[in-house]
């Protein structure tokens, strides 16, 4: 659906994007990540046609968007981090504005996308009276009105409150489901990432350090939290049956290869050790994330 | 597709408060401009007395429509260049300041397209403001002082002339259209540098700029033989309906330069825009 080849983007002397290659497949919910001047806005902006790349080739559903612009965008839909409108025109001539740039769209259209974002009633209001989350709302609508097969989201939980973020967590969820769209979501929010995204990349100073599913961003958990009468008996018990293979922090152990949980408490429970808790540590996308900004 | 994505830029600027003020101040103006005319005595005897030196009846020129010439006048030098500089600059470096515009080329539409649509939009602004501009003159001023001939004072051009009532109105009408063209260039000339990575103020700026400086070398005495090679000479050029006999052919190639710096400077724009970055 997203195709980048060796995209190169120079801003005279500075290098945004360095050479990047980044393929989104159809049907994904694609988490792109990275610090503040990593390069995503600048790599939205040319899969977008509105940054020119200085190198490298940019595709949308097979079209190169610097050649074909009309074909590449037909059904793509954006929204970007702070949704900016016409504040003095109703949301409903906003959206008959903005659809008009793309196709002539009949007004059954525009109150379909109205309706599945919950604006009905509101629509004739004028912009200026909207919350923030209306205006995400109303965003999403925009994005919707050309019925996109994929959508790109650039900071779109930028300024909501948790409920807003809640909102949007659910509603990508929907598009997902219930329009079967690509998206592609660029988000400092690593959680809202982890619960979303089937597939992320990380670019780190323009470059892409990172691309694969969730589960390789996510090791199988090697430490184990461990709370007991006394860490220290514990794990010489432990370390006596080779169960384990390093402890850190009086908290955690790294099991043996192999070795389950309810050996480690079988073990400890015959050695007279009394167990509190055992819990394997999943890693999260924030320690993967971090790990990744530390190389 | 055009008329609607036409329609939709029109939506967009008579959307906003401040296209209004144009139409507002131009009135405000008018009516202070005569009702002074017509409570002080100075201007009137002064324009008296340069009639009946011409050996012309005062009382028959001192009329509606030479009011409302005199008014017209001033607001097309003074005015006039603000608001369609203000309106032009907008059109494309306030979208980008909003943020809109990065919502808008997120669709298919080409850069040239959208250039020419607004461009398109702010012609139509451009002759509708003249269009007030005149309407609205004219009305006040025949409110004010009796219909009679035209006497039509513009010394900075060295036109200096009277014409009965019917020859007057259609001379006022003419004058009052074509000065839509001198509107149209100073809206072309800020859109062209809105096109580029600058503030909408700064697009608004640098095109008055731009003619006041070609207006003052013109203005330079030294300077008056090459008066034809700056733009402000050919924007100045529906004065000329005023003089008599009108030098049609003269009007008609500052209209072919007019066209000729109109395309332009479109041209540049819309290279301008294509060429830039478009970022947050």
């Amino acid at each position: 659906m997203i195709e980048l080849r060796h995209v190169t983007k120079k801003f005279g002397a500075g290098l945004a994007v360095d050479d990047v290659s980044l393929t989104v497949p159809p049907g994904e919910i694609f988490g792109l990540l990275g610090h503040n001047g990593a390069g995503k806005s600048t790599a939205i902006g040319m899969m977008l046609g509105q940054v020119w790349p200085t190198a490298g080739e940019v595709k949308l559903r097979g079209y190169d968007v610097t050649q074909n612009r009309r074909d590449a965008l037909q059904a793509v839909g954006a929204i970007f981090e702070a949704p900016v409108f016409y504040n003095e025109l109703s949301a409903r001539r906003n959206l008959d504005i903005l659809s008009a740039y793309t196709a002539r769209t009949p007004a059954r259209r525009i109150d379909e996308v109205i309706d599945w974002v919950g604006l009905t009633g509101r629509a004739q209001d004028k912009v200026r009276t909207y919350s923030h989350g209306m205006r995400a709302r109303l965003a999403l609508a925009q994005a919707l009105l050309p019925q996109p097969e994929l959508l790109i989201l650039d900071e779109p939980g930028d300024g909501l409150d948790p409920e807003g973020i809640h909102e949007m967590r659910q509603t990508i969820l929907r598009l997902r489901r219930e329009l079967g769209l690509t998206i592609l979501l660029s988000s400092h929010l690593l959680a809202e990432v982890e619960l979303v995204c089937t597939q992320i990349a990380v670019m780190s100073r323009g470059r892409k350090v990172f691309q694969g599913s969730l589960a390789e961003a996510r090791p199988a958990a090697d430490w184990v939290r461990l709370r007991t009468q006394n860490f220290a008996e514990s794990t010489r018990v432990l370390r006596a049956a080779q169960l384990i293979t390093a402890e850190r922090d009086g908290s955690h152990v790294r099991p043996a290869p192999e070795i389950p949980t309810d050996q480690i408490v079988a073990c400890l429970v015959a050695g007279g050790q009394r167990v509190f808790e055992i819990t394997r540590e999943e890693p999260t996308l924030e320690s993967f994330y971090l790990d990744l900004m530390k190389k | 597709m055009i008329w609607l994505q036409l329609r939709n830029e029109l939506w967009k600027m008579f959307g906003k408060k401040r296209t209004y003020i144009g139409f507002g101040m131009f009135l405000l103006a008018q009516v202070c401009i005569l009702f002074l005319l017509r409570y002080l005595h100075g201007p009137r005897r002064e324009m008296a007395h340069r009639l009946e030196l011409l050996g012309y009846a005062p009382e028959q020129f001192m009329s509606g429509l030479t009011m409302a010439g005199a008014t017209l006048i001033p607001m097309a030098f003074f005015l006039l260049p603000l608001y369609a500089a203000l309106v032009g600059g907008d059109l494309l470096a306030k979208e980008s300041e909003e943020g809109t515009l990065r919502m808008i080329l997120a669709r298919p539409i080409s850069r040239l397209r959208l250039v020419w649509v607004k461009w398109l939009a702010g012609v139509l602004f451009a002759f509708l403001l003249v269009l007030v501009l005149g309407l609205s003159g004219a009305a006040v001023a025949c409110s004010l002082f009796p219909s009679g001939g035209l006497f039509a004072l513009i010394p900075q051009e060295g036109i200096f002339s009277v014409f009965g009532a019917e020859t007057g109105w259609e001379k006022y009408a003419v004058a009052t259209f074509i000065l839509g063209g001198k509107a149209v260039t100073i809206m072309g000339l800020a859109l062209m540098f809105s096109c580029f990575n600058i503030k909408p103020a700064a697009a608004t700026i640098l095109a008055l700029s731009f003619l006041l400086i070609s207006d003052i070398i013109r203005q330079i005495p030294y300077f008056h033989d090459l008066q034809h090679w700056f733009i402000t000479y050919h924007t100045d050029y529906w004065l000329r309906v005023f003089i008599d006999p009108t030098p049609w052919p003269d009007i008609a190639a500052s209209v072919c330069i007019l066209l000729g710096f109109n395309a332009t400077i479109l041209i540049v724009g819309c290279v301008g825009f294509q060429m830039r970055d478009i970022k947050s």
